[in-house]
């Protein structure tokens, strides 16, 4: 490892990003099947 | 002349005329249409030059097919050019009634070989290719489908499902569920177990149990109640396909805090008397623990908040031995003392609770289990203590600061324990909503909604109502009147009916109605053969759920005898998807657009519920009707009815059907209209509803907008409900909050690096963040 790589931390770490998925939690987005996938997509938000 | 065929896989074989004739001879047999004739010449068996009619009629029909591709000039036919020819031979012959069970054969055949290619290909997609790429990799969330355990589950799954809808299910109900009239949830367990079930943990701890590796005693302090709770949900998980639930978590963690309070005071007071008189442990223990063990047998223990009877016997018992004063002191610190660390080793009984929860492993290891924890309604002061101190474990976050995804908390909500100002409870309340603002957790349940309300007996929490998971509620009992409660029941089996195709084909209301009658009906009778074959399973084949007596009236059964009896308590629910799109079909309006369309769907759904009733009358079982959860489910009815029927704007528009009877995710609509809208069709879908509001934002800093939401869906008869709101996590900084492109506290972007130096000066300014790999 070189003394640049040494000193920079979080490379290709992704944020999480949890989502209610039919009543459950996951833990990211990425495990969403397509369909969940663009139905998360299209939530708008409720005012109140 | 022909000798050579050429064979479905491209490869060249003799040309072998018996093979066709013993294929025309079977299509003979299953026609019967030589049967006279065959009986006749066995009559004349004896006379010379017998010959065997079906043999040798067959291969005159097979001669006859052979002489039409020779005329046609095919040398070299195909298996489908040969069976083309039988088929003309037998119709040109006459044989009309063979020739239709040639062509039957011949699709039968194909469909075999059309499955068993469609099962290589599914588990070929499943070994090589990622689960990002692959959806069916996907189909569950919380199944890491890139795992050794996740794949093998998966392999297994689907094999199973291929084979229920071959061999198992009857060919009407294979058939709607293939072409995606409707969906038979859980189809891989079709034969093996039932949905889920509420354990009742204060039964279940009573004399201990047993997970089938050895026998757990009945715990003795929080932490060990905590422990075996989780325990519990996992053995239970093993037995069961779907989620696994506690219907009361506050009163029977109560328990637990007693007895470690109990001991908490007696070693506290043991501790204080020898501080104060000077003596050693071994002359004042024996005597504080004979006497506490005496007071018990007559009723009287130490209690989180004190009661007047046990201090009074103790102070005057303990002066005979010890200067009063002395005495009375000792009980003040031994209070004291014992309320904090009870409070203290109840909140790491909690925080273990949660832990257990997000990483111990069932089936197979590819999954936590689905657990879900009901509470609210307690107001013991043990039980208090409890819900705190979930709710401020849950507030932290696991290890990392990370939102924990199980348990699902629920918090039951009720007028006069906990709703408003001056409720026993009402502090726990808020602090659900605050503590729900951050983490998404707890949703809340709602006692006092009227279909709920009727079955809530005071002092009896088993009448409580308690959901599940997604959104499962079992509480009315049809097959048992007497037995109207939640504790040790569970869904039997769901399956759930594609509603916009039916509005699709039909384009009518009426004929709408009709159909979905047909639809119902025909999911009834598919329910009800899942059940027989569920009913014929043992004891011995569910060793917790059954064999630990988990299952309502289960104890009363031996290892060898079938559930059959037993299960009749569960429910068989019906369950549906895309009320929106079903509208927008047969009205050109969703229910969120228009009052009639409302007023429609209420009525679809609410013909929907008439029928599960009268099932259940019918049938003396328990049938209801479901929102369905549909996670696979969004995108696999809308996928083939877009093939189908083409794009049909506002119908199969997009790539998911709207959830049960939501309105539409992408409709613009106030949370208080929403919530309006919805509620209705929470009373009558009886097996289970949840609606969601989205909220912008970081509702933890507007409580009282979050608060008011809550308020509203007690308020309009919502009866189980949940706020979303974003959580996101930078793991490398620790920020748990909204994060947009970039995180707001070290200000990288998705994937992207700090330094180190930066790292370091927000270490200084956050010292709780958590330790990254790499990050000293």
């Amino acid at each position: 490892m070189s003394d640049k790589e040494k000193s920079l931390y979080g490379e290709g770490v992704c944020f999480e990003r949890i989502r209610r998925i039919t009543g459950y939690l996951v833990g990211t987005v990425d495990r969403f099947n397509n369909a969940k996938r663009a139905e998360v997509n299209d939530r708008v938000k409720h005012g109140v | 002349m022909i000798f050579t065929v050429k064979k479905r896989d491209g490869r060249e074989m003799p040309f072998n005329i018996e093979k066709i004739s013993d294929a025309i001879v079977k299509a003979f047999r299953a026609s019967g249409e030589l049967n006279d004739q065959i009986k006749a010449s066995q009559e004349q068996i004896d006379l010379l030059g017998h010959e065997d009619v079906l043999s040798s009629t067959a291969l005159k029909v097979a001669a006859y097919a052979v002489g039409r591709l020779e005329a046609e000039g095919k040398t070299k036919p195909d298996i489908e050019e040969i069976q083309d020819a039988v088929e003309k031979a037998l119709t040109d012959n006459n044989y009309a009634d063979t020739a239709k069970s040639y062509i039957l054969y011949r699709a039968e055949r194909t469909r075999i070989r059309e499955v068993n290619t469609r099962l290589m290909h599914t588990l070929r997609d499943i070994t090589f290719s990622s689960a990002k790429e692959s959806d069916l990799k996907r189909e569950n969330a919380n199944i890491d489908g890139d795992t050794a355990m996740g794949t093998m589950l998966k392999y297994g799954s689907e094999s199973a499902k291929h084979f229920y809808t071959m061999m198992m299910l009857k060919p009407e109900h294979s058939q709607a569920h293939m072409n995606g009239d409707i969906h038979i949830h859980d189809l891989d367990f079709y034969s093996l177990t039932m949905t889920c079930c509420q354990i009742d943990l204060i039964k279940l701890f009573k004399n201990g149990f047993n997970t089938g590796h050895g026998h757990l005693r009945e715990p003795k302090d929080i932490r060990s109640y905590a422990a075996l709770a989780a325990i519990a949900i996992q053995s239970n998980q093993n037995d069961q396909h779907g989620g696994q639930s506690v219907p009361n978590f506050d009163y029977a963690m109560a328990d637990g805090v007693r007895i470690t309070y109990r001991k908490a005071y007696l070693s506290n007071m043991v501790k204080a008397l020898m501080l104060f008189t000077g003596k050693e442990e071994e002359e004042i223990q024996p005597v504080v623990k004979k006497l506490h063990s005496e007071m018990a047998e007559m009723g009287m223990v130490a209690t989180l908040v004190p009661n007047e009877k046990f201090v009074e016997t103790e102070a005057r018992e303990l002066s005979k031995s010890f200067d009063t004063e002395m005495v009375m002191k000792a009980q003040k610190f031994a209070e004291k003392q014992a309320y904090e660390e009870t409070d203290k080793t109840t909140f790491q009984a909690m925080e273990a609770f949660v832990h257990n929860l997000n990483s111990m492993h069932s089936r197979a290891g590819a999954q936590t289990p689905f657990s879900s924890i009901n509470y609210g309604m307690c107001t013991d002061p043990e039980a208090r203590m409890v819900m705190k101190n979930l709710l401020l474990t849950t507030d932290e976050g696991l290890g990392g600061g990370e939102t924990a995804i199980f348990p699902i908390q629920i918090f039951r909500v009720k007028k006069g324990i906990n709703l408003n100002e001056g409720d026993p409870n009402y502090d726990l309340f808020k602090l659900a909503c605050k503590v729900s603002a951050k983490r998404l957790f707890p949703n809340f349940s709602f006692q006092d909604a009227p279909y709920n309300l009727q079955y809530y007996k005071p002092g009896h929490p088993e009448t409580e109502i308690s959901y599940m998971g997604c959104r499962t509620r079992v509480i009315g009992n049809n097959y048992d009147p007497t037995r109207e409660i939640s504790y040790g029941r569970g869904n039997l089996s769901f399956t759930s009916i594609n509603l916009p195709r039916i509005a699709i084909k039909m384009r009518s209301i009426d004929l709408f109605f009709k159909e979905l009658d047909r639809m119902l009906q025909l999911v009834s009778d598919q329910l009800m053969e899942r059940f027989a074959v569920q009913s014929r399973r043992k004891v011995k084949n569910f060793p917790f759920l059954m064999g630990q007596g988990v299952w309502i009236d289960s104890d009363k059964l031996g290892w060898e005898d079938t559930v059959g009896e037993v299960i009749k308590h569960g429910t068989l629910s019906i369950g549906f998807i895309g009320l929106a799109e079903t509208l927008v079909m047969l009205t050109g309006k969703h229910h969120g657009e228009s009052e009639s369309s409302q007023q429609l769907g209420l009525k679809i759904i609410g013909h929907m519920r008439d029928f599960c009733d009268k099932e259940s009358k019918r049938l003396g079982l328990n049938f209801s009707l479901l929102a369905t959860p549909a996670e696979g489910l969004s995108g696999r009815f809308v996928r083939m009815d877009k093939k189908k029927y083409g794009i049909i704007p506002g119908v199969t528009d997009r790539d998911y059907y709207t959830n049960s009877f939501h309105v539409p995710v992408y409709y613009k609509i106030s949370a208080f209209k929403k919530l309006a809208l919805e509620a209705p069709y929470h009373a009558l879908t009886n097996a289970g509803h949840i609606s969601y509001i989205e909220l912008d934002g970081d509702p933890t800093q507007n409580l009282d907008a979050f608060e008011k939401i809550v308020r509203y869906m007690a308020e309009v008869g919502i009866g189980y409900g949940s706020i979303n709101h974003p959580v996101d996590r930078d793991p490398v900084c620790g920020f748990v909050g909204v994060i947009g492109d970039t995180c707001p506290r070290c200000g990288r972007s998705d994937g992207h690096y700090i330094s180190e130096e930066k790292l370091n000066e927000l270490r200084k300014k956050f010292p709780g963040m958590p330790a990254f790999r790499g990050i000293r």
